[in-house]
């Protein structure tokens, strides 16, 4: 069983606009309409969970959620056949908002709210209800920030727990809850770099730098680290290899790069669930992030659409 | 068709050492008129709803109900639901519990449903192990 975690899930709200002018607007430019707009449950667990789904894979979505956007998170995933298993808090699932060009849909503008505050009771009964679904899982995804009143420690232990429990762990946040975590070494780490294009403190500018870096962590004891290159690429760093994962994609045929990143990952635990080897996996990968960043929907459903898309990508050995 | 084509796939159940208070919390946020109760290992072992509540504030309650001259005292239930809001809720599960399971068959989970007036029927895995649960609405939705 594939169990994810999102512990700062969201509802995430897309608005396609031709334009959008902020500030010091004429009476004319206050108001912005939609050409379209679309809701959905979101978060990097839950975007894996959605994606596993859609491919006919059984997955349970753990986190918390709470309010009336929590019940909208937990309807969607009920809806896409995700087992839900999540925590109720007193305070509101957050809602992010994603602004779209019409015409430049690659370079979007996103508003992510920091989420509820998590009370101390609330995460007791997670973990108690965490440890109780880790003796049914074999892989853990652990994904996405954490909201406020939880400790940056937690993915540390809840790394140790799946780890003691038999399953393998692939960790994918950022910050301190990053470093911490990695001290427990989870199976696969993919920092999220959307904000600090850092790990550890070292920059991930150029490809030695990723590479030196990926290095450092699989020392540590990770066994795979996969770092985001530009749109189209990634590096992925095992003890043994060194591989550059690229598509020959132009993106302007980008619709939606929301969550493609979570896709590129669920892709991955998707093949590797399967016993397939780790290139197939990064290639398999890479094509549904960008079968999903092709469609306005946020997350690609058409297995035909990924399997062509392999075609397009290179995985090379550096 | 299965259970598992029509049931709600949702874990959310509680331990028998909860407080009162934290029951009332969840069924009112995850707006479940009742809750299977798991144990460490999430093997189903009872379930408990609202009425089991309302029954331990005001005992006799639903039998009194029958007598159209019966008036609930709200101020007794508001204040035997205080006094018992932190002990612990394993003195008001039902221990007997139905359930089915993915591979039973629809109308399995229906009978129990309709012939024993349930609102939802637990769903288990070969282990006795909480799945999901089918509730009238699914079968609702199911029969459409």
């Amino acid at each position: 069983m594939i169990v994810t975690v999102t512990l700062n899930p969201a509802v995430d709200k897309m608005y396609w606009v031709e334009g959008l002018k902020m500030c010091d607007v004429t009476q004319e430019e206050f108001l912005t309409r939609a050409i379209r707009s679309s809701t959905s449950a979101g978060g990097k667990g839950v975007n894996v969970s959605v994606l596993l789904s859609r491919l006919g894979m059984d997955n349970v979505a753990m986190g918390f959620v709470g309010g009336h956007t929590g019940h909208v998170v937990v309807r969607d995933l009920r809806d896409e056949g995700v087992t839900t298993n999540f925590v109720w808090t007193h305070g509101e699932t957050r809602a992010n908002v994603t602004l779209l060009q019409v015409g430049r849909e690659h370079s979007p503008n996103l508003i992510n709210e920091a989420g509820p505050t998590i009370l101390p009771d609330e995460i007791n009964r997670f973990m108690r209800r965490y440890r109780r679904m880790l003796a049914r899982a074999t892989w853990v995804v652990l994904g996405g920030s954490l909201p406020p009143g939880v400790d940056p420690g937690i993915y540390n232990e809840m790394t140790r727990m799946a780890k003691d429990a038999g399953a393998k762990v692939i960790l994918t946040t950022g910050g301190e809850a990053l470093t911490r975590a990695l001290e427990a070494c989870p199976y696969i780490v993919k920092p999220d770099t959307r904000e600090h294009m850092t790990l550890e403190g070292k920059g991930l500018t150029t490809v030695d730098e990723i590479v030196e870096a990926g290095k450092h962590v699989i020392a540590c004891g990770a066994e795979i680290v996969i770092i985001s290159h530009d749109v189209t690429g990634d590096i992925a760093i095992t003890r043994d290899n060194v591989w550059e994962i690229n598509a020959e994609v132009n993106t302007s045929r980008f619709k939606n790069l929301v969550g493609a990143d979570d896709v590129f990952l669920g892709g991955i635990l998707y093949k590797l669930s399967q016993d397939a080897a780790l290139e197939e996996a990064l290639r398999f990968g890479l094509a549904a992030g960008l079968a999903s960043a092709e469609s306005e929907e946020k997350i690609c459903r058409n297995m035909a659409v990924i399997e062509e898309g392999m075609k397009d990508v290179t995985v090379t050995n550096l | 068709m299965k259970v598992r084509d029509i049931m709600t796939r949702d874990l959310t159940a509680v331990e028998k050492d909860i407080p009162v208070r934290e029951l009332i919390f969840i069924l009112n946020n995850a707006e479940m008129p009742n809750v299977p109760v798991v144990d460490e290992d999430g093997k189903l072992t009872g379930f408990v709803s609202e009425k089991d509540l309302i029954r331990a504030a005001l005992p006799g309650y639903f039998e009194m109900l029958h007598s159209t001259s019966f008036i609930p005292d709200m101020n007794q239930l508001s204040r035997k639901l205080t006094s018992i809001a932190d002990e612990p809720i394993e003195k008001f599960i039902q221990t007997t519990v139905m359930s089915v399971t993915e591979d039973d068959d629809d109308l399995q989970a229906a009978d129990l449903i309709i012939r024993k007036g349930v609102k939802n029927v637990p769903v288990v895995d070969a282990d006795g192990r909480l799945v999901g649960r089918v509730r009238r609405i699914d079968l609702l939705r199911h029969f459409l």
